[in-house]
């Protein structure tokens, strides 16, 4: 998932390089047995203090012609494991010349790419032997995060291929998106190293860390899941929780159903057990966040409205400036069909068809006329 | 226009001595100047229109002439819509003007469609001209225009407009012109042309009924996305059709245009009908009887008779009136065990929903040697925010689950525009994009995914998957299987109109005949994207060569059902053998045994 993306170019544009150590200097030294701070690049949130050591695994990464090399868990106190890593040193070739690119990479305990530290005096070089900058880091950290990228589906060769000339005058002289985005995606004159870093990230490796995590996953594990801010983390963790699981975190998943990413949103929605549609309470949170969250999971709460209490029929009256023209079609059959039109609904609805700020008040009047 | 106005008076006269009433229908302006014909939104808002889309700048005035029957002082209502209702000015405004005179009140600003109010003005002479004005150049839109002697406003809604027009214009129930063929193909883009260029070289009376001036759909030079996919058996007739690998959007298109028409003109037992919309269809006994087609310009209709049909319309059109089944949407991920789990809910989901892949609108710009100035677009920003594009390719895509692909197409397609000029409008604030100017965005809805009619097989992903190799294997595929999501959904961040793809590495895969003839419709075939397939199903097939191989396979197919006067379904049934053989044989011309 690429959700912190846009996140975090925002953040460094605007808050400097402080947050992630010196920009051109040489980061700290990979931690040997264990990880007490947080890598220099990082997806995930770290607490304070936190302390990780190194378990060794029967999992390994092929690299060319250097063989298997060794990928760790990192566990916390209570011996869980909370991410895996590798020391790699591959080699990297363009043009015949090939050179050893060394980095610590990082994985969540789901397979996907966590973040990166680079080595003291080992820093990456381009194709014309300059150094990455810290801007060049930042870019390739991107890059891993992209679980989708164009370089996924793509042999090398392909990519430096020349587009071919069009045939007709005017038409700019490229192969369509894709120049482009292999452009906007990897670190300029290093092609090469983000080809070979994001296949190793997105190797075989994930599928084999999320199996030795699926094998032994428990309810603490889970738990800790949701409560993650991590969107792949809590879908996994929402997946697996039964209903009453569901009732004994309510409060945690309205959190996460108010502030997480729409397509956790959806799954939540559309996976809430009976149990909360019949109780007024519990439906309740979810309704509460209606005019806060994206139009996608209005419309998922929208297809429930029968199954809402009166007291929701009456607070969407308030929200109807939040609705898309579709979903106020929805909202007005619901009043017909079930019959809760109170005297307080009609008013609200008059004042929301009276207004002249309201693009899509004829509706109501409309359907005011016809209901009268 | 003039003889339909004539007659259209004549006959009001007869049923009204108190008043004297004339109602324009906008696409049959004499000349649209600038305008654009827009019939793509007909089934919502009941009618094609008029719409200035002039890329920011005005374009040039629509103009016809109209015959009064009696001078006098005349009520004048125009059917529009305010596109973007908001706080600010109504993006698409116009005036009219009648005879010399230009009537003060701006059109273009009423939210939904629906009559606007243009006031009375004296008509001196029975022969006026009238002529819409556009004032922005930002798609504002008239579907008619209605004089009458007395203030009563036309009906708003959609029921009340389609009776108050069928008196107005005294339409018979039946279109007077009828057309009978051995098969009627509904639809011309990939898939319906070469469902009747295999059907007419197998020596069948075939009509293609088309709603635009161009052939091709989603691959014309109005839509202008490039065929991907392999020819299959039927390399021969596809090479008449397909583009060359050009980026989505390019002028290049063009020269594949002329091509594909060109080619397609050439069967002389090919009726093209052209600009004809189909509107009804008609089954009996479940076996379609006819479809009826409206021009989109001048109202012509047509009722096109035949023993088979195919239905190559996208959405699925003829088979929806026909009470053809369907699906829309995804299915559940256990409905066919289509999981990916790398990709879990974006790929399918565990509990079905109604989302779709979206619709594209292609656009780009070009530098120029000038100074380009782009108006300020304050009713699109809401959409497009900060990003900033010059150009859009098949990302530039959109789908909500609270909009329908087909019932919700014009408000896609306005999002878009919104997506266009807004991004646009931000790259311009560069300096270097000061002499960037736009050089063409579609209006045309590019769509990907609705309607599905249901065969008697639906395609799924396993069977992309697995290359399950079945007995009636017509259609033959190698690309990926590639379902696109919305990126809003990872982020809200994310510009809603901007998607993602995921795919799905397969072995070579195959599509039975029996996805392309209905289930339950009994002389209905089915090409193109609403061919019987799951949404995850469609994600390899529905581009354009794989579409183009179930049109040629299905117009095979129809000439064998003739030569036996038997069903779809029976050609699977009893003539497998020698179904299979026809395609076999068509791929090459056959040398005549004098020159062997």
């Amino acid at each position: 998932m690429k959700s912190q993306i846009s996140t975090l170019v925002f953040f460094v544009a605007t808050m400097g390089f402080a947050q992630f150590g010196a920009p051109s200097g040489i980061s700290r030294v990979p931690h040997q047995n264990g990880l007490v701070e947080a890598p220099e690049f990082y997806i995930l949130e770290w607490k304070f203090g936190t302390q990780l050591k190194e378990k060794a695994t029967d999992l390994t990464i092929i690299v060319d012609s250097l063989g298997n090399q060794k990928v760790n868990a990192l566990a916390g106190p209570d011996d869980h494991e909370v991410l895996y890593t590798s020391d790699i040193s591959t080699p990297v070739c363009a043009d015949g010349e090939c050179k050893l690119m060394h980095i610590r990479f990082y994985w969540t305990i789901l397979g996907q790419y966590a973040g990166f530290d680079r080595y003291p005096n080992l820093p990456l070089t381009k194709n014309d032997h300059d150094e990455f900058q810290y801007m060049d880091y930042l870019k390739l950290h991107q890059l891993l995060m992209d679980d989708n990228s164009i370089l996924k589906r793509r042999k090398m060769e392909e990519l430096v291929k020349k587009p071919k000339q069009p045939k007709m005058e005017g038409v700019d002289a490229v192969a369509g998106a894709t120049i482009k985005e292999i452009k906007e995606s990897v670190v300029s004159g290093a092609l090469y190293s983000c080809y070979t870093a994001w296949h190793i990230v997105h190797g075989s490796i994930k599928e084999e860390i999320l199996q030795r995590t699926s094998a032994s996953i428990d309810a603490d594990v889970i738990l800790n899941m949701l409560n993650s801010r991590h969107a792949d983390y809590q879908l996994f963790a929402l997946k697996r929780l039964d209903e009453k699981q569901y009732e004994e975190n309510y409060a945690r998943i309205a959190d996460i159903f108010k502030s997480g990413i729409p397509l956790v949103r959806t799954f939540i929605i559309k996976n809430l057990p009976d149990s909360f549609w019949n109780s007024e309470k519990l439906q309740g949170f979810f309704w509460n966040s209606f005019s806060e969250i994206d139009i996608n999971s209005r419309s998922l709460l929208l297809n429930n409205i029968n199954r809402a209490s009166p007291k929701v029929s009456q607070g969407l009256s308030l929200q109807l400036q939040s609705m898309t023209k579709n979903q106020l079609k929805i909202y007005l059959k619901h009043l017909e069909d079930s019959n809760r039109m109170s005297s307080s609904i009609k008013e609200n609805l008059l004042a929301f068809a009276n207004s002249r700020s309201e693009t899509i008040a004829y509706l109501v009047s409309d359907f005011l006329e016809d209901y009268q | 226009m003039k003889s339909l106005l004539v007659g259209l008076c004549l006959g009001l006269f007869s049923c009204s001595i108190f008043s004297q009433d004339i109602l324009i229908e906008a696409e049959s302006f004499d000349n649209p100047g600038g305008w654009v014909i827009d019939p793509q939104f007909v089934e919502q808002m009941g009618s094609p229109y008029l719409m200035a889309h002039g890329m920011g700048e005005p374009a040039k005035n629509a103009t016809t002439i109209v015959n009064f029957p009696k001078t006098g002082d005349y009520h004048i209502w125009v059917r529009t819509m305010n596109w973007v209702p908001g706080q600010w000015e109504a993006p698409g405004r116009f005036q009219l003007k009648v005879g010399d005179s230009t009537i003060e009140t701006v059109l273009g600003q009423r939210s939904g469609w629906g009559w606007e109010y243009v006031g009375s003005t004296k008509i001196e002479m029975t022969e006026e001209q009238v002529e819409l004005i556009d004032l922005t150049g930002f798609n504002g839109r008239c579907d008619a225009i209605y004089f009458s002697t007395r203030m009563e406003e036309p009906p708003t809604s959609q029921k009340k407009l389609v009776e108050w027009r069928t008196k107005l214009a005294q339409e018979p129930n039946a279109p007077e012109k009828g057309e009978d063929y051995d098969l009627v193909v509904v639809g011309g883009g990939i898939a319906g042309c070469a469902a009747a260029i295999a059907a007419a070289e197998q020596g069948l009376k075939v009509a293609l009924i088309h709603d635009r001036p161009l052939l091709g759909g989603n691959a014309s030079s109005e839509i202008r996305v490039h065929t991907l996919g392999i020819y299959g058996h039927f390399e021969r007739i596809l090479k008449k059709l397909d583009t060359e690998h050009y980026p989505n959007g390019s002028a290049e298109s063009k020269l594949d245009q002329e091509k594909r028409d060109n080619n397609v003109k050439s069967y002389t037992n090919i009726d093209l009908h052209l600009n004809y919309r189909a509107y009804d269809a008609v089954a009996k006994n479940n076996i379609v009887q006819y479809v009826d087609a409206r021009h989109t310009g001048t109202g012509e209709r047509k009722r096109f008779t035949a023993p088979y049909f195919v239905d190559s319309t996208g959405d699925g059109w003829i088979g929806f009136w026909t009470g053809a089944e369907f699906s829309y949407g995804r299915e559940s991920v256990d409905t066919y065990g289509e999981d990916w789990e790398e990709w879990g809910e974006l790929w399918s989901p565990k509990e079905a929903d109604n989302a779709v892949m979206g619709s594209s609108v292609l656009w780009g710009s070009k530098l120029t040697e000038m100074k380009q100035i782009f108006p300020d677009v304050p009713w699109a920003m809401p959409v497009a925010k900060a990003y900033e594009e010059v150009n859009g390719e098949w990302q530039w895509e959109f789908s909500r689950n609270d909009l329908n692909q087909i019932d919700d197409a014009e408000e896609i397609r306005d999002h878009m525009l919104r997506a266009i000029y807004g991004s646009f409008s931000n790259a311009k604030k560069h300096p270097d994009n000061n002499n960037r100017k736009l050089e063409w965005v579609s209006y045309l809805v590019g769509k990907r995914e609705s309607r599905r009619l249901v065969g008697d097989h639906i395609f799924t992903f396993n069977d992309a998957k697995t290359g399950n190799k079945f007995p009636d294997a017509v259609v033959i595929e190698t690309r990926e299987v590639d379902v696109h999501y919305q990126t809003v959904l990872e982020d809200e961040n994310n510009p809603d109109f901007i998607s993602e793809a995921l795919f799905y590495k397969t072995p070579e895969y195959y599509i039975p005949y029996r996805s392309l003839y209905s289930k339950n419709v009994d002389n209905l075939f089915m090409a193109g994207r609403n061919f019987s397939t799951s949404h995850i199903g469609l994600g390899g097939p529905r581009v354009m060569r794989t579409t183009g191989q179930m049109g040629a396979a299905v117009g095979l197919a129809a000439s064998l059902c003739k030569k036996y006067d038997v069903n779809p379904r029976e050609i699977y049934t009893g003539y497998l053998d020698e179904y299979l053989k026809v395609i076999k044989e068509q791929k090459y011309i056959e040398i005549p045994d004098s020159k062997q």
